[in-house]
């Protein structure tokens, strides 16, 4: 008889919408999918750079948990701007990205294990999980027009694209860290 | 003034669901991000290999074409499996992937120019969105299945497909950049 393997994408109870409630399903997903592909990974892997001026997994795992955190206050539920240290423990910053040409990562994600990181990212997304289920329907097409970037730049969006952008933002830089451990565990030894 | 950088996802009409008309706009919207992200590669980088058993972007290209196409006949549709028609690249062998730990990039992708996969993306997205328009909201619980080369089944419904199409796309665009920083740093190496 052949192994069976279901995949079906189930809603969450609880949300005044269905829609935040798939997106943060999805976020649940890439996530549990994302930490089992980590399993193992010791703290000289999550910190490793294969060459200067690239993330490490680490910093990849700090930004999802920054990121999220910054985006689901002001792009989701709409405040003038998040309290990131307040909720995960490290500044914005701490992601240590964009880093420069040359730049090693932040000494502030030294040594840290799966855990910590697993943490992070577990805190961003109870706070997400906790916005999101407040969102109705009619909130999905609310536009937000962020303040001008010291750069001249200013984004608007509205709250279903940041949901959209929240996933597919998660997907991406999970690709780039089983990428990474690929590369890990194929670097030659120096 | 500033510029102001809109981003909304507008849900396209013609389409009998609007959850499958949401994620035809999410994958459009990853792939004008994609092609702006691929401005001015060569064909030397897209078949440029980090080391052996490694993926290049082009077959990371050709893999997410042939990916779009599959789940729409499989899981959208559910339809058999046949690329070929539509891409000209066989689902099994036509990306090179997964491949073997000292295996080079497949022959067939060899030389090929960034116009080449561009164009792969947009026939995969124009057949993705054909059979999604026809896909209705009382159909995204049925269950589906394929049996993968190892012989093992997998079940799905339509709701679940349309999620992977968009994290599938999204996850190997992210890698697709890493593999663009990896390139220009070869020569500091």
């Amino acid at each position: 008889m052949p192994h069976l393997n279901e995949t079906k994408l189930e809603v969450p109870s609880g949300y005044r919408s269905g829609i935040p409630a798939r997106y943060v399903w999805q976020l649940d997903d890439q996530t549990r999918r994302l930490f089992e592909g980590l399993e193992g990974a010791t703290a000289e892997e999550l910190s490793w750079q294969p060459a200067l001026g690239t993330n490490t997994i680490g910093m990849l795992l700090a930004h999802l948990a920054v990121a999220e955190a910054h985006m689901a206050a002001v792009g989701v539920e709409g405040r003038p701007d998040s309290d990131v240290v307040g909720l995960l423990g490290i500044t914005v910053d701490d992601d240590g990205l964009p880093l420069p040409e040359d730049g090693a990562p932040p000494a502030v994600l030294h040594g840290k294990d799966l855990a910590w990181f697993r943490g992070l990212v577990e805190k961003a997304r109870a706070e997400t999980v906790r916005i999101a289920k407040e969102v109705t329907d009619a909130d999905l097409s609310r536009r937000i027009v962020r303040p001008p970037r010291p750069d001249g730049t200013q984004r608007a969006f509205n709250v279903e694209w940041m949901l959209y952008h929240l996933v597919e933002h998660f997907c991406g830089h999970s690709g780039q860290i089983l990428m990474l451990r690929h590369l890990y565990r194929a670097r030659q030894p120096v | 003034m500033p510029t102001v950088e809109r981003e909304v996802l507008y849900v396209p009409a013609g389409y009998a669901s609007a959850v499958a008309a949401s994620t035809m706009a999410q994958l459009d919207d990853q792939s004008e991000r994609l092609i702006k992200d691929l401005a001015g590669i060569t064909a030397a980088e897209l078949e440029w290999q980090p080391g052996p058993g490694q993926n290049t972007i082009g077959m990371l290209l050709a893999h997410n074409a042939i990916v779009e196409v599959l789940w729409s006949q499989a899981g959208v549709a559910g339809e058999p499996i046949d690329t070929e028609p539509v891409l000209g690249l066989d689902a099994r062998e036509g990306d090179g992937m997964p491949m073997e730990p000292d295996a080079a990039p497949p022959a067939h992708l060899a030389g090929k120019p960034a116009s080449y996969y561009l164009d792969l993306l947009e026939r995969a997205r124009a057949f993705a969105k054909q059979k999604a328009m026809a896909l209705r909201d009382d159909e995204m619980e049925v269950i589906r299945s394929r049996t993968r080369r190892d012989g093992s089944v997998n079940e799905f419904n339509p709701r679940w497909v349309l999620y992977h199409m968009v994290e599938h796309f999204a996850g190997h665009y992210g890698q697709i950049l890493l593999l663009r920083h990896q390139y220009r740093d070869r020569a500091r190496a």
